[in-house]
Order: structure tokens, then sequence, then C-alpha cells
């Protein structure tokens, strides 16, 4: 039982904030941040400490293994970022009062369940359990995004993530329900066994959909249409949840399906991943150089990332397992310090204009400096943890032979410098002009973003998480039915 | 801590105690940076002499040798799953290197003297920008190298961009991603290595170990040369020296021709030509005949420029392809020949960066034609102008004369695996820069310092501080040194290039060693 613990420690906080919301006056809501803080924190240090990276539940449908151990710190941890990253807003702390941003008790409550959500795919080795938990942790983002209720932005924004990743979810089960067809059984570890070696038309059908519905949550090109409109019309600390928790619950699912699923296919998609990846990142890339508005220029820089991301599923090896996870961990660290800053400075000014962002260095240099850590690391810029990432991630594509694609990907990478610089040069080198407000102080956002700038410089230059990572998940691959 | 991790520990220390510092008490951080970087001399000074003590002994080793004798090696295990480490080391080649850096660094922050907005950033972006040519000069680790290379790169977009003059934006942002994609190339063949290796390393040494197939070699050899060339300044892809050049502050030029080009051809040699000498030989004529255009498009183009630093900036491009020319000539004259530019072009483009920074700070104009008369009223500024024109058109007793010829001759003994013919009609045709070099040098000196005063406020000019004249004199004496006492750098460099030489051939022939 022990190796639930988290996802129980989760699920009671979730439930004891919103029992607590009833009988709480307006003021008093303020504790609610704290009391999900606590509750993930609490989480994390249990998982940490005490439960096992190995063991499994119901007969095997629950399995905990390293790469679920990674997966659910991390996911704990991104979302006690989000977390403290929302208070500022939540509690009216902001210069810019939001309207229509009350609710607190729902919104942690939410956010929490889309954490069980995530924590539980990592952990499900049966088709059911996959997608429900898969369909957990999406539906709390649809309502998230919608959350602002009288801007119409956000409203659109919801339903185009609500219809789209619908879409999706359908695809997906039309596919299990092939798959289960092929094989007569929901486990994954049955039906691999059933299908390897045996590629009829049902199963590539099968593997079409699973995998196009894949796709869509990891912002894979030619799926990922739905993420630049959501960015841009969810209230912001809603994005900066959704940019990590979107990608991460992605690729979660994703190393069940590709992994656990089609392990044995492995040599055969290939080809078709790197073509995915050298689209997703060079469209991404190409379209992020135009965007004047930041949210949206995140979302096509997330897009080209998840380009990266694919990188580590080429090849038979099973380096791309740990490469992943830790650039998994790199970006969602990265990611969440430049959201801290767009939450930040959004909270203070009202703008998100990348032209807003001029004179920064001068006006509030601490936030500059975290933006710029934060910008270069995902450009891959040395001794940032991001290089270092992307670094492990073409080493995979390189060892696979694509070096071709590795070529992309490092032009690619000079490209996404071009445009994350050009956020760089509005904050240090174009002068502010007299109507830019100002960001005041922000005690919470400040320590968190300061602290994510001196994990992304650690994460580069200290190899311990990395190692660990390396060491707990490179035997990960093996014990799949890989034939 | 061993002395080479100090060597770049020290800049960087110096940039953290500069952030420490608030900005109103610029001064003081002057003098912090200066004191830094004095700090840095003073160590190359000692890692030099103890390079030449621990040396000498084994000198003769070197002749046959076909792997790199490192000296004060400092090495552990980085990043074990990958088999990075971080891996230090010196061979002549290097230690000639760390001295121009440290020389360019040191006057550099002299230079930077009246640097006055936002002077924090400045030096702790200067001091990073250090460490990490420190770093790459010094490392011996693939991976490690690449950290350093892009380290040294980076700082120079916000240096350019926030403290340059012109169209600083459109120069630092052309600058920051050319050479970047340059290095991107540079990551690739990299990966290629390791894998191809199949050592899981990214040891140097243990990589040069390793024959690989001559058709990866005739792949990736082009691809890691031209990715490195694109910092050397190699045509066609040298379009963002003139622009960044003219656009940086004086401290940043002279680093950045000074020292930074310098990493394009370091990593040529050391790392395209020693460990693919098999791609090396296919493609020398190639980079032989691609450098030749370098060499002419370079100086002709330094003819036409009526500004300055364009003026110098273009015949940097020209004398950066006599660097990559001697390593395409893959002899020992030729290797020697470049390494010597390498040193000598470096001191001579910092000394005129440098020059130019004060002139145009007196003056506040760069364009040539409307100077004149200049040495009347700042005879100091104008002789160091003239020396450091004289080094560069190649006057024997000064270092670019040595480096030249060299070169020439590296050239023109050529190489079993190219057309002699093809080599020494490429030569004689490079010769003819040093015609056009006098061309522009002389006449630009003569306009800008000759003739009567043009400008009447050009009269209370006054001549060089007496930190601009500190500082231009160590340069100027340095190009002294190294054109009256050539030896004194070549038995510094020749050694190390054995091994370059013998992994070229099998059997070691005279005619490779260049007949010494």
């Amino acid at each position: 039982m022990i190796i639930a613990t988290p996802e129980l420690i989760v699920i009671a906080t979730a439930f004891a904030i919103l029992v607590s919301d009833l009988f709480m006056t307006e003021n008093s809501r303020r504790a609610l941040a704290p009391m999900a803080a606590i509750g993930l924190a609490l989480g994390l240090v249990v998982t940490a400490l005490f439960v096992p990276a190995s063991g499994e539940l119901l007969g095997g449908r629950f399995v905990m293994d390293p790469v679920a151990w990674w997966f659910k710190i991390l996911f704990m941890l991104s979302g006690l970022i989000a977390v403290v990253l929302s208070m500022d807003t939540l509690d009216g702390r902001a210069r810019v009062r939001h309207r229509g941003m009350g609710f607190r008790g729902e919104y942690y409550a939410i956010l929490l369940s889309s954490i069980i959500g995530m924590m539980l795919i990592v952990s499900s080795r049966e088709l059911a359990t996959l997608f429900v938990s898969l369909e957990i942790a999406t539906l709390p983002l649809f309502v998230l995004a919608a959350w602002r209720r009288d801007d119409p932005k956000s409203g659109e924004a919801g339903l185009k993530y609500v219809i789209l990743g619908s879409l999706a979810s359908a695809f997906i089960v039309y596919g299990f329900g092939i798959l289960y067809g092929l094989a007569g059984s929901t486990r994954l570890d049955v039906i691999a066994a059933a299908v390897s070696g045996k590629y009829t038309p049902a199963f590539l059908l099968a593997v079409g959909l699973v995998l196009a519905g894949t796709g869509f949550k990891l912002t894979v090109v030619p799926f990922h249409l739905w993420a630049a409109d959501v960015y841009q019309g969810a209230p912001t600390i809603v994005t900066a949840w959704l940019s990590v928790a979107s990608k991460a619950a992605g690729l979660a699912f994703a190393f069940q399906i590709l992994f656990g699923l089609f392990g044995a296919w492995v040599s055969q998609w290939g080809a078709m991943i790197a073509l995915l990846a050298a689209l997703t990142m060079t469209l991404g890339n190409l379209v992020a150089i135009v965007q004047q508005d930041i949210k949206r220029f995140m979302a096509f820089s997330a897009i080209s990332q998840a380009g990266y991301f694919l990188l580590g599923f080429l090849g038979q090896g099973s380096e791309g397992v740990p490469a992943m996870l830790y650039y998994l961990i790199v970006y969602a660290v990265s990611n969440l310090a430049v959201f801290a800053c767009i939450v930040w400075f959004e909270n203070e000014t009202g703008k998100e204009n990348i032209d807003d962002y001029r004179g920064l260095s001068l006006t509030n240099p601490l936030m500059a400096l975290g933006m710029m850590v934060a910008l270069f690391s995902l450009a891959g810029i040395p001794p940032l943890s991001g290089f270092v990432g992307k670094f492990f991630l073409f080493s995979i594509a390189s060892k696979a032979g694509y070096h071709w694609l590795v070529a992309l990907a490092a032009v690619n990478s000079t490209i996404s410098l071009y445009y994350y610089l050009r956020v760089v040069r509005q904050m240090y080198i174009e002068p502010a002009d007299g109507e830019v407000p100002v960001p005041r102080r922000s005690p919470i956002i400040g320590t968190t973003l300061a602290l994510l700038a001196i994990a992304i410089i650690a994460l580069g230059v200290i190899p311990t998480v990395y190692e660990r990572i390396h060491a707990t998940t490179i035997a990960w691959l093996p014990t799949l039915p890989i034939l | 801590m061993g002395l080479l991790s100090w060597l770049i520990a020290v800049p960087f220390l110096t940039m953290v105690a500069v952030l420490f510092v608030p900005d109103r008490h610029w001064r003081a951080i002057r003098w912090i940076s200066l004191a830094g970087t004095g700090l840095g001399l003073v160590l190359t000074a000692v890692v030099t002499w103890r390079y030449w003590v621990e040396s000498r002994a084994d000198v003769e080793g070197f002749r046959t040798a076909t792997q790199t004798t490192l000296y004060l090696v400092e090495r552990f295990t980085w990043f074990e799953p990958l088999g990075i480490q971080y891996y230090l080391g010196i061979d002549g080649i290097s230690v000639s290197m760390v001295i121009l850096t440290a020389l360019i660094i040191f006057c550099g922050v002299l230079a930077s003297w009246n640097v006055e907005t936002r002077t924090k950033e400045f030096f702790a972006l200067l001091l990073l920008l250090v460490a990490g040519v420190f770093g790459v000069f010094l490392t011996y680790d693939l991976f490690l190298f690449f950290m350093f290379y892009e380290l040294a790169v980076l700082p120079m977009y916000l240096l350019i961009g926030i403290w340059g003059t012109g169209p600083k934006e459109y120069a630092a942002m052309k600058l920051t991603i050319m050479l970047l994609a340059g290095s991107a190339f540079v990551l690739v063949g990299m990966l290629a290595l390791f894998h191809e290796s199949g050592l899981h390393t990214f040891d140097l040494q243990r990589l040069a170990t390793v024959d690989y197939s001559d058709r990866f070699q005739w792949w990736f050899f082009p691809m890691i040369f031209v990715g490195f060339g694109v910092l050397g300044a190699l045509f066609p892809f040298h379009t963002w020296s003139p622009d960044g050049h003219s656009s940086a502050p004086t401290a940043v030029s002279m680093l950045h021709a000074g020292v930074l080009m310098k990493l394009g051809g370091y990593g040529a040699l050391r790392i395209a030509v020693y460990l693919l000498p098999e791609g090396a030989k296919d493609w020398g004529l190639f980079f032989m005949g691609l450098t030749t255009i370098n060499i002419l498009y370079g100086s002709f183009g330094a003819v036409m420029q009526k500004d300055l630093k364009y003026f110098t900036a273009y015949s940097s491009v020209s004398h950066c392809g006599f660097v990559l020319f001697g390593v395409a000539t893959l002899n020992l004259m030729g290797f020697k020949g470049a390494v010597l530019q390498m040193f000598s072009h470096g001191i001579m483009t910092g000394l005129f960066f440098g020059l130019i920074g004060m002139v145009y700070g007196r003056t506040h104009t760069r364009v040539i034609p409307d100077m004149g008369g200049l040495a009347k009223v700042m005879p100091w500024l104008a002789t160091c102008f003239y020396i450091a024109g004289l080094a560069s058109l190649g006057l024997p007793g000064l270092a670019g004369f040595v480096a030249e010829t060299h070169v020439f001759l590296g050239g023109f003994f050529g190489n079993p695996w190219s057309s002699t013919i093809a080599t020494r009609v490429l030569t004689v045709i490079t010769t003819l820069s040093i015609v056009v070099t006098a061309v522009y040098v002389l006449r630009g000196l003569a306009m800008a310092f000759q003739g009567p005063i043009k400008d009447p406020h050009f009269e209370e000019l006054t001549d060089a501080t007496i930190t601009e004249k500190f500082a231009t004199g160590i340069l100027v004496a340095t190009l002294l040194v190294a054109g009256l006492f050539p030896w004194l750098m070549i038995d510094l460099i020749e050694p190390s290039l054995y091994p370059f030489i013998n992994r070229l051939q099998d059997v070691a022939s005279a005619g490779l060693m260049g007949g010494s």
C-alpha cells in the first residue's frame, strides 16, 4: 500500500481543500494555497524518502517503477511551483486585479486533481486505467483554461481545448478498443506480447490512432494547433501550469504507449519519430519568431521543445529514457521560471506583449536576470542545464545514426536563440520609456524565481541529479517486452 | 585546485566579485577587474614557466609522438554516464594562446577605463567571456571544450548590443546567430565522433587513437572545419565580422578580433585536423583555395573602407585567412605559421582596435578622410598605429613578418596529398595580398595622421593618457619582441606541432616537416 501513498496524500489534500473551503470566510481562504503547497510538499518528501522505487498493487495494474518514481517527483514539484505562482493573483496581492479569478478552493482542488491524474498515468499498466488517468489529468486542464469566466478569450481557450482534447481522447480510446479486440486483454504486457510481430492493418490503424492522440497531448506537429490559442487565452497562472503539465502528462503517456505497448515495434518507429521531430521543432521555431504576445510565443517555444523530446525515442538504446526524463525536469524548471516572470510582470503591469518588457533590466534586475537565465536554458546555452539536457538528447539521435536530424536540431537551437534573444534584447538593450510601469517586488514569486534560476544552473553544472536518473532508469527498458 | 583551473577561475571569481560591488562604485569595479586580469597575467607567466621547464626534458620525444604531450594535467569524471570529464592540460599551442588572451584582456580592461554606463555589467560580462576563452584553450575534453566555446561567444551579444555603436542590435544578433550556427555544426561532428569511436568518451586524446573510416572523415572533416571556420572568419561565412567589429565597444573589439577569432583557427587545428587527418588530406587543397579568397577578398575589402573599424575588420578577415590557410597546408611550416599568425594577429589587431577606440574617443570620428594631421597632436598614438600597421603589412622585425613567411613557405612546400603546382599557385596568389595590404595600410595611416590638420578643433586634442600609454606600450613591446626574437615563440610552439604532422603521415618524411 505504501507505494500509493503519494497519490493518497494528494487526493486527501484536494478533498481537505474542497471541504474546508465550504466553511471558510473570504479572508481566511488565504490559507488554501499554503494547504495545497503543504500537501504537495508532504507528498514529495514521502515519495523521496519512503516510497520504494518498485512495487505493484492490484495484480500489477498499478505499478511503481523508477521511471514512475521520477515522474511523480516531477509532477508534485512542478505542481508545488504552480501553486506558489498562483498565490499572488488569486489572493489579490497583484497590482492589476484579475476579474473572475475567485473560487480559490475549487482552483487548487482542480489543480491537484490534474496532478493526481498524471501520477496515475505513470503507474497504470492497463488500458482502462490508463485512459481514465489520462482523462483525470486533462479534464481539469480544460476547466482551468476557461477559469476567467467573464473573459471571452479564456472561454474560447477552454472551449477549443475541450473540443480538440476530446477528439484526441476519442482517437486514443478508439485505438485502445482495436488493441483490446486484437489481444483480448486490457493489460499492456499481454497486448504487447500478443501483437508483437503481427503488423496487421488493424494493428497499424490502432498505432496511428493512439499516436495521433498522444501527439496532441505532446503538441507534436501536426497535432499542435490547439496550443497557441489555449496558451494565450488561458489565465496566465494556468498557462504556467499548462505549459509544463500538458507536456509532462503527454510524455508520461507516450512512455507507457511507445515503450510499454509498442516496445517490440521499436525498430519500426524511428523514421516516423524522426520526421515528426523534424517537423515539430522547425515549425514551432519558425512560427515563434513572429509572435508578439509572450504567452503565444511561449506556446510555440513549447511546441518546438516537444520536437527535442521526440529525439529521445530514437534508436534502440535505453539511454533515451534517462535523457528524456532529465530534459523534462530541466524543461519544467526553466519553463516555470519564465512563467514566474510572466505572471509577476502581468500581475504588476497587466501587459503581456514582448515589447512591454523593454528596460526591465533597469527597473527590476532580478526579474530580468531570472528571465534571461531561463530563456537561455530553453535555448540550450551552456553551462545551463538546458544545454546539457539537449546535448544528451542529441546524442541519442546521433547514436541512432540520424546525423541529419541532429544537424537540423542544432540549427533549430540557433534559430530558437534568435527569438529568445528578442526578449533579452527588450529587457537589456532597448531603453525603457517613461510609460513603462515599474514592477514592484513580490517576495513569493521573487524567491521562487531565484530558486528556480539556481536550480537551472545547478542541474547543468552538478551532475548528481542526472547520474541518479541515469543509474535508476537505465535498466528500465529491458524489463518491458522487447523482442 | 590546480594551476590551470585557477587560470579559468580567476576571471570568473573576479566577475562574481564585481557583481557584488554596487554600481555607484564604478571606479572600484574597474580596479577589481584590472587586479583580476593582472592576476591572470601573473598566473599565465607561472604556467608558461612551468610548461617550459617541464617540457624541455621530453622535447626529443615529441618528434615521433602521434599524441600531444600534455602538462599540468587536471582531470576528473564529471557526467559519468556519458564519459564526460573535466580535463585540463596544456601544450605549446595552448600556452601561446593563453599568453595572448591574458595580454589582450589586461590591455582591454585598461582600454575600457572610460566605460561609465552600466560599468558593473560591462566588466562582469567581459570577465565571463574571458573565463570561457581560457577554458577553450586549456581543455581536452570535447564536451567541456564546446561548453567553454559557447560561453565565450554568448556574452558578446550583450556586450555589443548594450555598449556598441551604430546598428548595434543588428550586428550583435547577426554575430551571435552566425557563430552559434557554426558551433551547431561542430556539435554534430562532435557527437558523431563520440559514437563512431565507440569509446564512450569525449577525451580528445583517446578519440585520437581511433582510426575512423575514410568515408566518415570525408563527411565530418569539412563539417567541423567549417563550423570552427565561421569563428575564424572563413569565406563566405565571415560577414558577421565587419559588422560585429565595427559596432562593438573598444575592449570587445580587441578581445573579439584579438582572441575570439583565434578560437576558430585553434579548433580547426586542434580538433578537425588532429582527429580527422584523412579528411584533412582530402579537403586540404579545397580549403587552401577557399582561404585564398579570404585573404584577397579581405585585403581588397579593406582598400574600399573609409571607416577605421571596418578597415581593420576587413584586414582581420584577410589576416585570419592566413591562419586557416596555414592550417590547410598540412605541413609543419604551415601549421607553425598558422599558430604564429594567431598570436601576432591577436596582438596586432588588439592594438589596432584599442588605438581606434582611443582616437575615436578624442576626434569623435572614425572616418579616415575626415581625419588628417593627427600625428602632430597625438604622437604616441600615431606611432603605435604605425607600428601596428607595419606589423600587419609584414615588415621584418615585427611579429607579422615571421608568421606570414612561415605560412607562405608552408604553402610553397605543399604536401603529398595535394598537387604541388596547385598549392604553389595559390600561395603566389596570396602573396599578392602583401602588396594590397601595404597599399591600404600606408594610405590609410597617411591620410589619418600625416599632412595638415584638417579640423581646427583637432588642435586641442591631447595625446594618450598614462593608462593608454601603458596598455598600448605592452602590446607594441610584444609585437617587437615576437618579431625580433621569433625563436621564443617558435621554440614554444614547434614541438607541440609534431604530433599533428605525425598523425597526418604514417612514416615521417622530411618534406612534410617543411625542411626543418
